[in-house]
């Protein structure tokens, strides 16, 4: 995706594209929903009707503006379009600590990305539901060590308490190079009347 | 399954829940893929299956690998499940592979492992060449159900037409450029003038003066030719800009000839395209990665809407009604017999017709209904890798062939697409070529495509061997090199029945609004009472302003041809 940079005053204000993947019920909309609104439902229905959110953080000196892809519930049987994640710039890959599968699904997504996505993108793998801890099935441990052979950072997260949510994303943003030439080559999207901000218009090239 | 490295197969999957559907759609070619987020907008629910592991069925971009093997293998017939439902009469589904008459070329060991190193660099349409105008009916379609969201464009750079003796020339796409052009004499170009300024004022809803509507129902060659315009301009107008197969002015090949009152809605449709969105110089649009985006686009949009998705899973037969014949619902390669109302199929599948069957009167009708087939000719398609362009400078580009242009016994036209690098389609420094015509038979296809490859490109040396018509080449430029090519014949085929539909097979367009036509036709059969895409609600659809264009623009370097 387009990577605008506007350099007056100091302040930088940087477009990524994030994906999130994992099992159905993992956490996927949770964690997005704790970090761009700041809720929890208990029940939260499997995605469907939203396609993609945005949140803005301030890191350091820039603004980084995520626009957080949901994956529409194609994941469920594994028929994900590449177009979800081949222009990302950053990812989450979600497990559920309670569920072993979901964590073997996890490194099969990882795989996914490693093979087909972007070469720079960022990845994190985010232990979900860890105020479960009594129903554990993944240990810490036994992630972390995956992550760190698979040049990944690791976190274990719970939506519900809000624990470690906003320090995931927080820490992709520090990640992401800011002066990146744009990974991909930058189209226009299409508009049909005059177009607000700068993303339709002024990042074509 | 053409994968095996693989780690997701239909066998890992649990089983598809709920088991009842409105629709199910199988195979996510352009057609389905638009007619599964229409329905799904209109809140049915839909299962999209499809036998492949990648979206996009005959509108796929392809890794250079993943290509060559979907045009070389036969297909995978699907293995036989057990189990099931009694109160059914299963029917077994044949594929047949949409691809014959498939022919592979590489230029050069080197270029060989050049390719193979790179071929996940590649995303190679199957359904080339296509391109997009800004004011046509998918631009339209993908804004009203705010599958644009999903994507994004660049405009093709320049369109050209290939003119015997003097290759290639551009499409003037102002007036400016035509009043510019010196091989047009005074008197030419005052015969265009007047011309331009009736078709404007046709156009024009607050001016009286109108073609006749005599004029409006002859060939739009016979209109043209009434006007006085020059055969340069002539050929233009219809063959590069109207975009019509078959040669015009012979009578007992064509079999598109235009009206005039259809070649003036190209005209218009050219008009409005260009400068249509500012960053795009011409007409035309292409999608970043490639044309498999736009289906990939609608089934993230049918998604959305609820629409479950299962890529890798063969549906190996139909279920029918063992009294009644009507259809019931489907079996999976997995064994799991799913139902819905209707269903949508991809052209490639037929039922076999079944003599034996003469018991079941109502079943045997329906299912020789089903195995009915309308083959309406052929594409012959050939993609051609390069190292270099077909023009210095340019490196997205569209290029027509008119009749008669290559020689004398050419009766359709050519249309040709240059793609490169920065459409993140090929690695940098290499350009992806297409090419398409309607034939009759295989062979008058690919002879056609390799003529009109060879006027521009260096062919590999085998394929040059055959004797192909010669077409005089400009010595002092030096052609490009094809590193590797690839041809394949499409047939066109109808078919439809009750609640059995079949989208139309791709079509030798460069655009895709005879398909989608036929589309929201289908959708409109299955579901009469409903919109096809209603205006967006939820807050994450973009708004559906339908202005149709913006300020005309006057400048002209993208001017818009009809202004007086």
């Amino acid at each position: 995706m387009a990577t605008i940079g506007h350099n007056n005053l100091n302040a930088k204000l940087c477009y990524f594209h994030q994906v999130l993947l994992g099992d159905m019920g993992a956490g996927k909309s949770s964690l997005v929903l704790r970090f761009v609104k700041g809720q929890f439902l208990e029940f939260q229905e499997s995605t469907i009707g939203a396609a993609f959110f945005s949140q803005t953080l301030a890191v350091n000196d820039a603004t980084v503006k995520f626009e957080i892809w949901d994956t529409a519930g194609q994941e469920r049987y594994h028929s994900l379009a590449p177009m979800y994640y081949r222009g990302a710039a950053a990812a989450i890959i979600v497990y559920d600590i309670t569920s072993s599968d979901s964590f073997t699904r996890a490194k099969k997504w990882v795989q996914e990305l490693q093979k087909q996505g972007n070469p720079n993108m960022v990845m994190a793998l985010a232990g979900n539901k860890a105020d479960l801890e009594d129903k554990r099935k993944v240990t810490a441990e036994e992630a972390r060590v995956y992550a760190e052979e698979n040049g990944l950072f690791f976190m274990e997260t719970s939506a519900k308490s809000a624990t470690n949510v906003n320090d995931v994303f927080y820490e992709i943003a520090k990640r992401l190079p800011r002066a990146q030439p744009a990974q991909n080559p930058a189209g226009m999207v299409l508009v049909d009347r005059p177009a607000e901000g700068t993303r339709a218009a002024s990042c074509c090239s | 399954m053409t994968e095996p490295q693989d780690p997701f197969s239909f066998s890992s999957y649990p089983p598809i829940d709920p088991i009842n559907f409105d629709l199910i759609v199988i195979g996510t070619a352009l057609s389905e893929s638009v007619i599964a987020a229409a329905a799904s907008a209109v809140g049915k629910t839909v299962l999209h299956l499809d036998p492949n592991s990648f979206y996009g069925s005959h509108f796929a971009s392809l890794s250079l690998h993943d290509l060559t093997s979907y045009l070389t293998s036969p297909h995978h017939p699907p293995r036989a499940a057990s189990g099931g439902d009694s109160d059914y009469f299963g029917v077994d589904l044949v594929h047949q592979h949409p691809c014959s008459d498939v022919e592979i070329a590489f230029c050069d060991d080197e270029s060989e492992s050049f390719l193979r190193e790179n071929s996940r660099k590649f995303n190679i349409d199957l359904g080339g060449p296509r391109a997009l105008f800004s004011a046509d009916k998918a631009i339209n379609l993908l804004m009203k159900s705010g599958a644009s969201q999903y994507m994004e464009f660049k405009g093709i750079d320049e369109s050209f037409v290939y003119e015997a003796n003097e290759g290639l020339a551009n499409v003037p796409d102002s007036r400016g450029a035509i009043f510019r052009d010196k091989k047009l004499s005074l008197k030419e170009k005052n015969q265009l003038m007047r011309f331009f300024k009736l078709v404007l004022k046709h156009l024009d809803d607050t001016q009286e003066e109108k073609i006749s509507e005599e004029d409006l129902e002859i060939p739009f060659v016979s209109f043209l030719e009434k006007m006085k315009l020059p055969p340069k301009i002539k050929s233009i107008l219809l063959y590069a800009i109207a975009m019509v197969d078959y040669d015009q002015d012979n009578n007992e090949v064509c079999k598109d000839l235009l009206k005039t009152k259809d070649g003036i809605d190209c005209l218009a449709q050219y008009s409005s395209s260009v400068g249509r969105f500012p960053n795009a110089p011409g007409a035309l649009l292409y999608p970043i990665y490639g044309e498999g985006e736009l289906p990939q686009a609608f089934c993230r949009r049918a998604a959305v809407k609820g629409c479950i998705y299962v890529l890798r899973m063969p549906v190996i037969s139909l279920l029918m009604e063992k009294v009644t014949g009507l259809y019931k619902g489907v079996r999976l390669a997995s064994g799991q017999d799913l139902y819905s109302n209707q269903l949508i199929l991809d052209p490639s599948f037929t039922v076999p017709s079944l003599p034996s069957l003469s018991r079941r009167d109502v079943l045997t009708e329906r299912l020789q209904m089903l195995s009915q087939r309308d083959i309406k000719g052929m594409v012959a398609r050939g993609i051609c890798i390069t190292k270099s362009s077909i023009k210095p400078d340019v490196s997205n580009c569209s290029v027509v062939y008119p009749p008669r242009s290559l020689y004398p016994e050419q009766v359709t036209s050519i249309k040709a697409l240059q793609i490169g690098s920065n459409l993140a389609v090929c690695p940098a420094g290499t350009f992806i070529l297409y090419f398409s015509t309607l034939c009759n038979d295989a062979d008058e296809g690919k002879k056609l495509l390799k003529a009109a490859m060879n006027a521009l490109l260096t062919l590999p040396v085998s394929e040059n061997s055959e004797s192909i018509p010669s077409v005089q080449s400009d010595s002092a430029d030096i052609k490009p090199i094809v590193i590797w090519n690839a041809f394949y014949i499409q047939k066109l085929i109808t078919s439809k029945f009750e609640f059995i539909s079949s989208t139309p097979t791709p079509d030798g367009n460069l655009n895709y609004n005879d398909l989608l036509d036929a589309t929201e036709k289908l959708f409109g059969q299955m579901y009469p009472n409903e919109e096809f895409f209603p205006k967006a609600t939820s807050p994450e659809d973009p708004k559906d302003e339908d202005e149709d264009e913006d300020e005309d623009d006057d400048g002209e370097d993208s001017g818009i041809t009809l202004e007086s």
